[in-house]
């Protein structure tokens, strides 16, 4: 057993810790508050191969591996959860899946733009009326020759309103069940594809959200990402990447409150003592500091064994669900220790707090975290 | 063409250090980073090369443990690595650390010019530029804010208390830059896994004729105390003339 980071990846994390301190936390609040997407910053990511970070060089990544990928979406995190998912979601889901799952022309034309950062993706499955429930989506595709229509109405999307490449999900024979569902790669512009309005969050505010709505959307079948039926094979693969991105983020979420409370505690006195010595506050900050240790550990564990190439779908879980729901529950505690001070606009834990909670939801549900590792473990 | 040799040191991050109840200083858990003022100096050196063409090679001494400081040093930029390297270089005075650099340099990396930070970020002693050039027998300039070389020659814009002088040195010369030189990238990702495709040099302690004795012992390090005094004053005109007399007496205001 070695809990030893390589030496690149150690410095990977010190350069991207510099990146954030530099770049991401002078502007996290500010972009919280008017839910603005830095396109700035998203292009000084791009500059320094940020955005493509797992995906081989000859694709326009940076040909590290999922691990240091998770490092980095926990340490953009750690001052800005909104940019750290953002990150995520695009190189976790949008690229992993090109990568995976393309052809070679789709991953010259659609993966290569994406890994450089130039494109932003978006992963477009739930409907109004499947989250959870994938089976419960309505949007069609049908064929027309060797073309595909589209209709439907996607909601939730993250990067909707800005994405570039939409991998997008629907039925090409709901008769078919599980292997009905089929994936396309739709670029932004395609007649029928429209994106929606940002959607006020309470949280992660500055990541754009979005319906994208498709009607009588035409595309060729030279769009169909794997094989037709492949689809929700496909976004469940998307997702075990994906959650070890939530859980990294959720791990960067924790890290950030660690800091803050270590440091308002050891300011703040009462009744003639730092609040740090007072066993109340100080426990609460044992708990959160070997949560966290527990929490990154099943992140990196995750990333591991999907560089290992092997199977990772219920660790992907497990740290998700443990990550998110510490991160939740760790983020009020901090909010607490901060009392009336961290309930105010402009306090790092106040923000923490709101952004942890989308981290339960989105990508599985902490409910469907137990689904799947239930149905992993009693098999 | 122009051949820069760039010396840097493997230091412990401050921000690691803790202090005991007792004043002393606890290193038991520290990271390490290449020095602040080298990391300027990095960057002088290769922003130099890519104005004049050549090579930056990056030099340093120190334990094994600094492999990591030279794989960092080397995703900023220089071409390859010169790495001398004992378990014993951890500890070296500045006089044994500009000997050692002297005899890795002079006999492994043919240059032009050198360049140093203006001292580490953990001992800052300033010496080990000054004492390397004396060591090569090449003229010095330090703490240079800006550096120009042509036709043979450096041009070195020094900063100095109330003044700003300017030199000029036939090469191959030393410089040591102040941390206005340049500010240091951050290394993207493709940066770092490619320097370790780079080559490193590494030289044992065997190689070279036997490292002096140290001129310097250190006998103890402490943590700085400072003694802070709170006195409370209001926007009262009798309170504004109480707080410029209290800041004349302790010497703030003259």
């Amino acid at each position: 057993m070695n809990f030893q980071l390589t030496e690149e990846q150690e410095l990977i994390r010190k350069n991207i810790r510099e990146f954030a301190a530099k770049y991401v936390e002078p502007i996290a609040a500010e972009i919280d508050e008017n839910e603005r997407h830095p396109t700035e910053l998203f292009k000084k990511l791009a500059e320094g191969g940020w955005m493509g970070i797992p995906i081989p060089t000859q694709y326009g990544g940076s040909g590290a591996d999922y691990l240091t990928n998770a490092i980095v979406v926990e340490e953009i995190s750690r001052s800005c959860s909104s940019t750290g998912f953002t990150v995520s979601i695009h190189v976790g889901i949008a690229c992993m899946l090109i990568l995976l799952f393309g052809n070679e022309e789709q991953k010259k034309k659609y993966l290569v733009p994406l890994a450089k950062g130039e494109h932003m993706g978006a992963f477009v499955l739930t409907e109004p009326g499947a989250g959870t429930d994938v089976m419960a989506a309505t949007t069609t595709a049908a064929k027309d020759g060797d073309f595909y229509v589209l209709n439907g109405t996607k909601t939730f999307i993250s990067n909707g309103p800005l994405a570039d490449t939409y991998l997008v999900f629907c039925w090409t024979d709901k008769a078919a069940g599980r292997k009905g569902m089929s994936s396309f790669i739709i670029p932004r512009g395609t007649p029928g594809l429209i994106p929606g309005e940002h959607f006020h969050k309470m949280g992660l505010r500055s990541s754009q959200t979005s319906e994208v709505v498709f009607k009588d959307c035409r595309v060729h079948k030279d769009n169909l990402l794997g094989k037709e039926g492949a689809g929700l094979t496909n976004a469940m693969t998307g997702f075990d990447h994906g959650r070890v991105g939530i859980a990294a983020q959720s791990v960067g979420i924790l890290q950030a409150a660690l800091d803050e409370s270590i440091r308002y505690s050891k300011e703040r006195v009462q009744m003639g003592n730092p609040i740090a010595r007072h066993q109340a506050i100080s426990w609460m900050i044992a708990d959160m500091a070997t949560d966290l240790e527990a929490a990154r550990f099943l992140t990196y564990h995750a990333a591991w064994l999907k560089d290992q190439g092997k199977p990772f779908s219920k660790e992907a879980s497990m740290a998700k669900l443990f990550a998110a729901e510490k991160a939740m529950h760790h983020t009020i505690k901090a909010v607490q220790i901060h009392g009336g001070y961290g309930y105010i606009k402009g306090a790092k834990v106040e923000r923490l707090m709101r952004d942890a909670k989308i981290t339960e939801i989105y990508e599985g549900t902490s409910e469907a975290q137990r689904m799947v590792i239930s149905g992993n473990v009693l098999r | 063409m122009l051949d820069i040799i760039v010396c840097f040191k493997w230091v412990v991050d401050e921000a690691f250090i803790r202090r005991t109840s007792s004043g002393d200083l606890d290193f038991s858990s520290v990271d390490y980073k290449i020095s602040e003022y080298d990391r300027n100096a990095i960057e002088a050196a290769v922003r130099l090369r890519e104005e004049c063409g050549g090579s930056v090679t990056a030099v340093t001494v120190g334990p094994p443990e600094a492999a990591k400081g030279v794989k960092d040093a080397l995703s900023r930029g220089p071409d390859r690595a010169v790495f001398a390297e004992d378990p014993l270089f951890g500890g070296l005075d500045p006089s044994q650390t500009a000997a050692v650099l002297g005899q890795v340099i002079s006999s492994k990396t043919p240059f032009n010019l050198i360049i140093c930070g203006e001292g580490s970020g953990d001992v800052y002693s300033q010496q080990t530029g000054p004492r390397l050039a004396e060591f090569l027998g090449i003229p010095c300039a330090a703490y240079v804010q800006k550096l120009t070389v042509k036709e043979g020659r450096v041009t070195a814009e020094r900063k100095v208390e109330g003044f700003i002088e300017v030199d000029s040195l036939p090469l191959p010369a030393l410089v040591t830059v102040l941390p206005d030189i340049a500010t240091p990238r951050i290394p993207g990702v493709k940066d770092t896994l490619m320097a370790s495709k780079k080559a490193v040099i590494k030289v044992g302690k065997n190689e070279l004729t036997a490292v002096p004795p140290p001129l310097l012992k250190t006998k103890s390090v402490r943590a700085a105390r400072v003694e802070r005094e709170c006195e409370k004053f209001t926007a009262e005109v009798e309170d504004i003339k109480r707080f410029v007399a209290a800041l004349q007496k302790r010497g703030v205001l003259k």
